[in-house]
C-alpha cells in the first residue's frame, strides 16, 4: 500500500544565516497541503511524499550545502515525542551532534561541487596501552 | 538504488544518498510504518507476533530478544538493500543505535549479501569531512 503521508526533518546548519521562519514561511507562500512545525534547529514538514518532496526540493534551492534533511518517523505533535506531552526524545543526542557537525559536511560538499582535490587523509590511530599507561603514570604523579 | 545506511538513522548520511541520487534505506521510514499501524496496541512499545518470526529469520532463538527485536526492523532493509555505507565510529552510536551486537550482526548480513560497500570513518575536521564527502559521491555515482 503506498505511503498516504510522510514526515521529513529540514536541518539548517550553524553557520547558515537563514532561519526556521524564513523557511517556514517561504513553504506557506508555495500554498501546498503541508503541515509545518518550526523548531530551533529547522523545520519539520508533513503531508503527501510527492508534495513534500516537491518543497523539499523548493527549499534546499535556498541554500543548497546548508540544508539538511531526513525521514521522521513520528508524526508531527505525535504525544509519545512531543515535548508538550513530556515525550521522550531518545533521538535528539544525535541530532544535536550532527547538527553541530554539519559545517563541515558544508566544506565537504563545497569541495566536491568544485571538484577540489582531496588528499587521502591518514587513519586515525588508536593510543596504544603503553602510551595510555604512561599518561595514567604521570596524571597519578600529579 | 536502494542503499542501506549505517548509522541507520544518521541525518547526514541519509542526505547525502539521497543528495546524490539514491534512496536511503533508513529505520526512521521503517519505524514510521510502524508506529502508525494501528495493528499494533501500544507502538512502539510492543512487537507483533510477526517481529519475533522477522527477527528468527536473521538471528538464532539463543540470541538476546533486544538484538532480535532491532534485527526484526533492520533485516528487511538488509534484504531490500543493493547497496551500502558503513561510517564507523560514529559519536552517537549509543541510545536505540547503539546495540554493539546488533551493529555487528548487521554488518555481517550486510557483508554476506555481497553487495558493493563502503566503509568509512566518522570525520573528526574539514580535511577528513571533504575524503567522507569525496568518496561518498563517487561510490554513489559509480553504482549508477
Amino acid at each position: 500500500m503506498p505511503k498516504t503521508s510522510e514526515t521529513r526533518y529540514i536541518v539548517i546548519a550553524p553557520t547558515s544565516s537563514i532561519t526556521p521562519d524564513q523557511i517556514t514561511r517561504f513553504i506557506h507562500t508555495m500554498a501546498v497541503d503541508i503541515q509545518i512545525k518550526e523548531t530551533c534547529f529547522g523545520v519539520i514538514i508533513q503531508g503527501q511524499p510527492e508534495v513534500v518532496a516537491k518543497v523539499l526540493a523548493e527549499v534546499r534551492k535556498l541554500d543548497p550545502n546548508r540544508l539538511f534533511s531526513k525521514v521522521r518517523g513520528f508524526p508531527i505533535g505525535d504525544a509519545r515525542r512531543c515535548r508538550a506531552e513530556h515525550g521522550s526524545r531518545p533521538g535528539f543526542t544525535q541530532l544535536e551532534k550532527e547538527w553541530k557537525d554539519l559545517p563541515m559536511f558544508e566544506a565537504g560538499l563545497e569541495c566536491a561541487e568544485n571538484k577540489g582535490k582531496v588528499c587521502e587523509v591518514p587513519k586515525r590511530k588508536k593510543l596504544p596501552v603503553s602510551e595510555l599507561k604512561k599518561i595514567c603514570d604521570e596524571v597519578c604523579q600529579q | 538504488m536502494k542503499v542501506f545506511i549505517v548509522p541507520p538513522n544518521s541525518l547526514i548520511l541519509f542526505d547525502l544518498v539521497e543528495r546524490f541520487g539514491h534512496k536511503p534505506l533508513s529505520i526512521m521510514g521503517a519505524l514510521s510504518e510502524k508506529v502508525t499501524s494501528k495493528e499494533i496496541e501500544s507502538p512502539p512499545l510492543n512487537v507483533t507476533v510477526d517481529d519475533v518470526k522477522k527477527g528468527l529469520k536473521y538471528a538464532g532463538i539463543e540470541v538476546p530478544s533486544g538484538i532480535r527485536g532491532r534485527l526484526a526492523i533492520y533485516g528487511p532493509l538488509i534484504d531490500e538493500a543493493e547497496a551500502a555505507i558503513f561510517m564507523e565510529d560514529a559519536p552517537y552510536m549509543f541510545g536505540c543505535v547503539g546495540c554493539a551486537r546488533t551493529n555487528e550482526m548487521v554488518k555481517l548480513l550486510v557483508r554476506k549479501r555481497k553487495i558493493p560497500l563502503l566503509e568509512l570513518d566518522y570525520p573528526a575536521n574539514d580535511e577528513e569531512a571533504k575524503a567522507v564527502v569525496q568518496k561518498v559521491k563517487a561510490f554513489l555515482e559509480g553504482l549508477k
